[in-house]
């Protein structure tokens, strides 16, 4: 049983969420509400890696953020480290590759609410941001909720792009799916019965709890009109 | 600077009418204008331009001597620049937030416990908007618009989301309310009564233009047009034409029928009759000649519809004329169905509008 493997899943689906939450909020509120008739293409980029296969992404990534790369030199510069094979390397991989995980359960969730509730808000003299933290955020839990326990999700059971950016690093970048491939790899069944048992437990448990709280959540804000 | 809001602008929404419209509110006053017209006139589009929903394609507004658009210059000020108070048709209270917290959302100052105890909402302060009734809401509306202190309210037909009781008792009620705050308000609604009801001034707005604008009585009674005579709600319009002018009457005929009315409508010889069917009265006995001041016609009765204690009588003189009577007094004259009367219009009622 590979304990430091589910640790580090779980550490790299934790940031993975936090950054995709802070990205993924702005980037569906643009997708939503801006006017750009040319919005459709970056909705194409966001839902891309919903169909490429995880190597063909990560293979990209790699390039991008490898060490002769504008981005890998800066980081480099930055933090005189790589990001390939790292987990940073990793974590900007994931939050790639989760990225429609987020940014449609949220721009679904901000497309259903009532345009009159904001433009309330502004003509009370609410500026723009203050909006979406008082009026659009609040009515919009439950699809924030969404977006973020699939991303969670997504990112725990990544297996392709990891082995692309990250490689089979143990502590480092060697995540729970890795090891079970390693497992059978190396012929050890049981060791990859139990660590498979434990992320069917886990991702049951997440997607359990996520539609529990849908429900309470909208009892308690049903949607306007209701 | 004078001290007016001052409306003019154009905007074309895509598939649309242009909406065209321009007008005065004084702010001092504390006025309520009344902007009338059939569903799907553009008003809405107008109170939206003013508040800063949606911009205009060109034109400008001004209220007092702050500039909100001016398309020439490049101006446009956002929606919380303005501080107007808009109030949508269906009120658009925050579902997530109590009575008390929808009415403090965009409060200035300390206004709000004021504001709770002055609509009546005290009680309901720590209720979310789903446990109110549509009075209830709107109050809560009007109070949260208040509190933010605005220079000017808009009010997008805030009694057409209410059952038809509640409907009557919130137009005292919003009358009373806007009396009692002093800012000057512009009231969308396509409703006769809602207008004379609230209304100081009126705004006629036809396929997105505005047509007639002015004291309330003086455009009802006196529409400029015969699209505005069928806004207003006058129930008989029919193309006439100038007989003969002489010391402010005009003899009129339509249909070989002839009327004498008030003459206003200057020069022209093909015009339109107005008459409102309250002013036509009904006499049984088929005597009498026609004097200068008042047009007897001999007519035959189409149809008797009842409207709650009135009753609306459709009359064949010529032409198609309806008339107003209480039920009553249509039952004490036995008004059925063929029978032949005498349909009774003073000249003075009678309103001519130019044609074409």
């Amino acid at each position: 049983m590979e304990w430091q493997a589910l640790w580090l899943s779980l550490r790299l689906s934790f940031w993975t969420t936090l950054i995709l939450l802070a990205i993924g909020l702005p980037a569906a509120y643009w997708l939503t509400f801006s006017p750009r008739r040319w919005k459709f293409l970056v909705e194409a980029v966001v839902a891309l890696p919903l169909v490429l296969p995880p190597t063909v992404l990560g293979f990209y990534i790699l390039l991008a953020i490898g060490p002769h790369s504008p981005a890998g030199r800066l980081y480099a510069a930055l933090t005189g480290g790589m990001l390939p094979f790292s987990f940073q390397g990793l974590l900007v991989a994931s939050v790639l590759y989760s990225l429609p995980f987020a940014v449609q359960p949220f721009t679904s969730g901000f497309a259903a609410m009532d345009r009159k509730l904001i433009e309330a808000s502004w003509c009370l003299g609410v500026s723009r941001g203050a909006t979406f933290f008082r009026v659009i955020v609040p009515l919009s839990i439950p699809s924030i909720v969404t977006g973020m326990i699939l991303s969670f999700a997504h990112t725990l059971g990544e297996f392709g792009v990891v082995l692309m950016v990250g490689g089979n690093l143990a502590g480092i970048t060697r995540t729970v799916s890795i090891s079970i491939f390693d497992d059978v790899q190396s012929l050890d069944y049981a060791a990859a019965m139990h660590t498979s048992l434990l992320l069917l437990g886990i991702s049951f448990l997440v997607l359990a709890a996520t539609y529990g709280l849908r429900r309470r959540v909208r009892a308690v804000w049903p949607p306007y009109g209701q | 600077m004078d001290n007016d809001l001052a409306v003019d602008v154009r905007k074309r929404h895509p598939g649309g009418p242009e909406i065209a419209a321009a007008l005065r509110l004084p702010l001092d006053k504390h006025a309520l204008m009344v902007l009338f017209g059939p569903s799907g006139a553009g008003k809405t589009t107008v109170l939206r331009l003013i508040a800063g929903l949606d911009t205009p394609d060109a034109g400008s507004i001004q209220c007092g001597d702050e500039v909100w658009y001016d398309g020439a210059r490049g101006i446009r000020l956002a929606p919380q620049e303005r501080r107007v108070g808009y109030l949508s048709q269906d009120y658009a209270i925050f579902p997530h937030l109590t009575v008390r917290a929808n009415v403090a959302y965009g409060a200035r100052g300390w206004a709000v416990q004021g504001l709770l105890a002055r609509f009546e909402l005290s009680e309901l302060a720590d209720r979310y908007p789903r446990q109110l009734s549509g009075g209830q809401q709107q109050r809560v509306a009007l109070a949260r618009a208040l509190a933010a202190q605005p220079r000017l309210l808009l009010l997008d037909e805030p009694l057409s989301a209410l059952d038809a009781p509640t409907r009557l008792r919130m137009r005292g009620d919003l009358r009373q309310l806007l009396a009692g705050v002093q800012i000057p308000a512009i009231l969308v609604t396509h409703d006769r009564n809602e207008a004379l009801a609230l209304g100081d001034s009126i705004a006629i707005m036809i396929d997105g233009k505005l047509r007639q604008a002015g004291a309330v009585d003086s455009v009802f009674d006196s529409p400029a047009d015969a699209d505005v005579a069928e806004a207003v709600g006058i129930e008989t319009i029919c193309p006439a034409r100038v007989v003969s002018r002489s010391a402010g009457l005009v003899t009129v005929e339509i249909a070989g029928v002839r009327l004498v009315a008030v003459d206003i409508a200057g020069e022209s010889a093909d015009v339109f009759a107005c008459i409102r069917a309250e002013s036509v009265t009904i006499e049984r006995n088929a005597s009498g000649n026609a004097t200068s001041a008042r047009n007897r016609l001999a007519a035959r009765i189409v149809s008797v519809i009842p409207e709650g204690p009135l009753a609306r009588v459709t009359l064949d003189c010529g032409f198609r004329l309806t008339a107003i009577v209480t039920r009553q007094s249509g039952e004490e004259m036995g008004l059925r169905e063929g029978e032949q009367v005498t349909a009774v219009v003073k000249a003075t009622s009678i309103r001519i509008v130019p044609r074409g």
